[in-house]
């Protein structure tokens, strides 16, 4: 079980009125540095490009930013920003038609970058996994986010996510054990 | 070695994160499958997100997203200024349309006329008297206005 180590949000996914107070620049600043880099590797590791992650990562600030939302708190600024991230990432798919949801043979992809996901184990391991199960896992395990959340983030059902979660981790651990690591074993 | 849900798992997943499991987990998780994977998974995430944080390259500039979301907030704020303007554009483009077509058969009438069977009497030659009356003036000037307008909406702009 996935502790809740975020509260969860109220419901009202974006406030878009003209009066609402935008954020100042200074803050934006503040939240940029606590998130930028962990949303990074969030994008990064889903979508095995380092460029097109760079470009998904302004993206999903600047709407954030032109979006006006009111949040609670920062935690819940970030789930927000995070759902935008994952937005933007299927949205880049789904224009880009691709007939699957895994992640193309790297030797092939187009747009694959290597350096990224080939840098160690893990990162090849989860190359080899579906691009909404490297999601998934990665904000369970990184980003200690709960059922609710994950399905709230990714626009999925919650009941759904308990499943989906363990059969992500054992194609994951599948996978990272066929490279050799092991429990306790930190990855290179 | 069980591989059912395990209720340790919560426990297993501090461990992980606090970076080192106390031996009676550690002799759990050689018993248990599911907190082994468990174990297995999380730890190798976390210190793949960590080498991530630590040796990617530079972030991009936060200044830069910040003044490309003023300069388009600044885009709105104009477009939110001008949107009167922009309707009573429309509404006269509408109108011009309007008028022109209500007059179109009477216009096309006229110039069928002078096109058919030309004659080159005082009365034909004296076009524009004959053709001119205060309501396709009127037309016409709302035509134009609302060609003016349409070219204006449509127009590019930098």
């Amino acid at each position: 079980m996935i502790p809740t180590a975020l509260a969860l949000p109220l419901d009202r996914p974006a406030a878009t009125t003209d009066s609402a107070p935008a954020m100042d620049e200074a803050a934006f600043r503040r939240l940029y540095e606590r998130t930028a880099r962990k949303l990074r590797g969030y994008l990064v590791r889903s979508c095995g490009n380092g460029a097109l992650a760079d470009d998904l990562l302004q993206e999903s600030y600047l709407r954030l930013l032109r979006s006006r939302f009111e949040a609670d708190n920062d935690d819940h600024r970030r789930r927000y920003l995070y759902r935008i991230a994952t937005n933007l990432l299927r949205d880049h798919y789904r224009r880009a038609r691709p007939t699957t949801d895994r992640v193309p043979d790297i030797g092939r992809a187009p747009e694959h970058d290597t350096a990224f996901h080939l840098r160690n184990d893990v990162g090849s391991a989860m190359a080899e996994i579906g691009r909404r199960d490297r999601q998934m896992l990665w904000l369970a395990y990184v980003e200690g986010a709960s059922h609710e959340e994950i399905a709230e983030i990714m626009a999925i059902k919650a009941p759904s996510v308990r499943s989906m979660l363990f059969r992500a981790r054992a194609r994951l651990a599948e996978q990272l054990r066929a490279r050799g690591l092991q429990p306790g074993v930190e990855a290179p | 070695m069980s591989t059912g849900d395990c209720i340790r798992q919560e426990t297993v997943l501090d461990g992980v994160r606090r970076g080192s499991l106390p031996p009676e987990l550690e002799a759990h998780c050689r018993e248990c499958a599911s907190c082994a994977e468990l174990r297995l998974v999380a730890a190798a995430l976390r210190a793949d997100a960590e080498q991530l944080g630590q040796t990617g390259p530079p972030l991009p500039d936060p200044a830069a997203i910040w003044l490309r979301a003023q300069l388009a907030e600044r885009d709105d704020r104009l477009r939110r200024a001008t949107r009167s303007i922009t309707w009573i554009q429309r509404a006269t483009i509408a109108a011009s349309i309007a008028i022109g077509a209500a007059f179109a058969p009477g216009w096309l009438a006229r110039v069928r006329d002078l096109f058919v069977g030309v004659d080159l009497s005082p009365a034909a030659l004296d076009l524009p008297r004959s053709a001119g009356s205060p309501l396709l003036v009127v037309a016409a000037s709302f035509l134009v206005v609302g060609i003016l307008a349409l070219w204006e909406l449509t127009a590019v702009r930098p």
